[in-house]
C-alpha cells in the first residue's frame, strides 16, 4: 500500500519483480540501477547466494518525479525465483503496490512462466489481495535468445486475465524494454494513487457543509509543516 | 489490522515526540519507525551520513519477517524483538502489532537492558498515535495530468542503448 507523509511531502510505493528462476529480474534492476543518476537512486543491495542466484531480495530505492511538492518514491523489489524460496517471496510481497512479471521467452521455459504466475496469484490470495486489485504488467525477457517463443503466445498463455495488462519485449542484458516496463509500472501507479485521490476529494467534499470556508485541511498541514 | 497508509502532520509529530522520549532516556543513537512493508514512517537521532535509512530500513523489514516466519515454524505467533550485536554497535528490532517496527541503533554508550526496557514502552506509545493515525482520512493530493497520463515519463534512461 503506497504511504504518504504529509511532514517529508512523500509518497512511497513498492514495486516487486516476479518471475521463474534466472528470467531476468535482477537484470532488470541492475540495468535500471547502472542508468539512473546518482541523486535519483540509492545503492541498490542483493542478498543473492555465492553463485549469484537470489536468495531474499535485491532492492533499488528510487526517486521520481516531483510533483505537486510531493516527491515520489518507488522500491524496487526482486523476489527470488527458485521454487524452494516460496516463504521468502510471500515475504517480499508483503505491502507491494505493484507488480512487473519478468517472463522467460525461450520454449522451454513456459511451463516455468505459468507455474509462476499460478504461484504469483496464490501468494497474493494469501495476503488477502489478487491482480485484480494490484496493478502489474509483464515483460517478455530474453527475447535475443534463439528461437522466442511468439509474443501473441505468451500473450495468450500469461496475459489473458479479464482485463489485458501492458505488456513488453525485453532484453534486459542490454536494456531493451527495461525502463518502458518501469514507466508502465509506475505510471499505473501514479494512476491509481491519483484516482484514489478523486475519490477521497469526492467524499470530503460531500462530508463538508456547503456553507464552509473555502480553507482546507491542507493548509493548516502547511501551516504546522512550516512552523518546524 | 488495516495498514497505515496516510501519516499527516499531527500523527508525524506525535512519532517524532515519542522516539524523542525514547532516545533520551535509552541513549541510544538513533531510532526509526518502519512498516512491515520496509517503508520508513518516522525517524530520529544522530544518523550518520554514511547509513542509507531506506536500505537499512528495507533489509530490517526482511530480517523481521523472516524471524517471524522461524516464530511460527517452532510454534511461536512472532518473537517480538530481535536483536544483532556487533563490535562497536547493537540493533534491536521491535515489533509494533502487526504493521510496524522499532528500529534502535545503540553503540557502547547505554546497554541492551536499558534500551529494552524503554523500548517496551515506547512501543506502548508509538501503538496508540498508530492506531489513532489509522482513522485519519486522506487528504487529496493532485499529481497532475502530465504524469498521470502518460506525456511525461517517470524515469529517464540518460543513454539508451541499442
Amino acid at each position: 500500500m503506497s504511504i504518504i507523509n504529509y511532514v517529508n511531502k512523500e509518497i512511497q510505493f513498492k514495486i516487486v519483480y516476479y518471475g521463474p528462476a534466472l528470467c531476468g529480474k535482477t537484470t532488470n534492476l541492475t540495468y535500471i540501477h547502472s542508468q539512473v543518476a546518482e541523486a535519483h537512486k540509492g545503492e541498490l543491495v542483493s542478498l543473492a547466494t555465492a553463485a549469484d542466484r537470489t536468495l531474499f531480495f535485491d532492492f533499488l530505492p528510487l526517486n521520481a518525479v516531483v510533483v505537486k511538492g510531493f516527491k515520489t518514491k518507488f522500491q524496487l523489489y526482486t523476489v527470488p525465483g527458485q521454487v524452494i524460496y516460496n516463504a521468502t517471496r510471500q515475504l517480499v510481497l508483503r505491502s507491494v503496490d505493484g507488480i512487473v512479471f519478468v517472463a522467460d521467452s525461450q520454449w522451454d521455459k513456459m511451463e516455468e512462466n505459468i507455474e509462476s504466475f499460478k504461484n504469483l496469484e496464490e501468494n497474493l490470495v494469501r495476503q488477502s489481495t489478487s491482480l485484480d486489485q494490484i496493478p502489474y504488467v509483464l515483460q517478455y525477457n530474453k527475447r535475443d535468445l534463439s528461437n522466442p517463443a511468439p509474443v501473441h503466445y505468451l500473450d495468450f498463455i500469461l496475459n489473458n486475465r479479464n482485463v489485458r495488462v501492458p505488456s513488453f519485449v525485453g532484453i534486459a542484458t542490454t536494456g531493451q524494454g527495461v525502463f518502458a516496463t518501469l514507466n508502465a509500472i509506475s505510471r499505473l501507479l501514479l494512476q491509481k494513487f491519483a484516482r484514489e485521490n478523486e475519490i477521497a476529494s469526492a467524499k470530503q467534499q460531500a462530508s463538508q457543509p456547503a456553507y464552509a470556508p473555502a480553507s482546507t485541511a491542507l493548509s493548516g498541514i502547511a501551516a504546522a509543516a512550516a512552523r518546524r | 489490522m488495516q495498514a497505515l497508509a496516510i501519516l499527516t502532520v499531527e500523527s508525524a509529530e506525535r512519532l517524532l515526540k515519542a522516539l524523542e522520549e525514547y532516545l533520551d532516556h535509552s541513549e541510544a543513537s538513533y531510532a526509526l519507525i518502519i512498516d512491515r512493508g520496509g517503508a520508513i514512517l518516522s525517524q530520529l537521532g544522530e544518523i550518520p551520513p554514511s547509513v542509507d535509512v531506506t536500505t537499512l530500513s528495507a533489509l530490517a523489514a526482511g530480517s523481521f519477517a523472516a524471524t517471524r516466519e522461524l516464530a511460527l515454524r517452532v510454534g511461536e505467533a512472532e518473537f517480538s524483538a530481535l536483536h544483532q550485536q556487533g563490535k562497536n554497535s547493537q540493533i534491536l528490532i521491535c515489533s509494533i502489532q502487526d504493521e510496524a517496527m522499532l528500529l534502535t541503533v545503540f553503540g557502547p554508550k547505554t546497554t541492551l537492558g536499558l534500551v529494552r526496557f524503554y523500548s517496551a514502552r515506547a512501543v506502548k506509545q508509538i501503538t496508540t498515535v498508530l492506531e489513532r493515525a489509522r482513522g485519519e482520512s486522506r487528504i487529496p493530493i493532485d499529481l497532475g495530468h502530465e504524469v498521470t497520463s502518460g506525456l511525461q515519463d517517470v524515469f529517464h534512461e540518460p543513454t539508451p542503448r541499442s
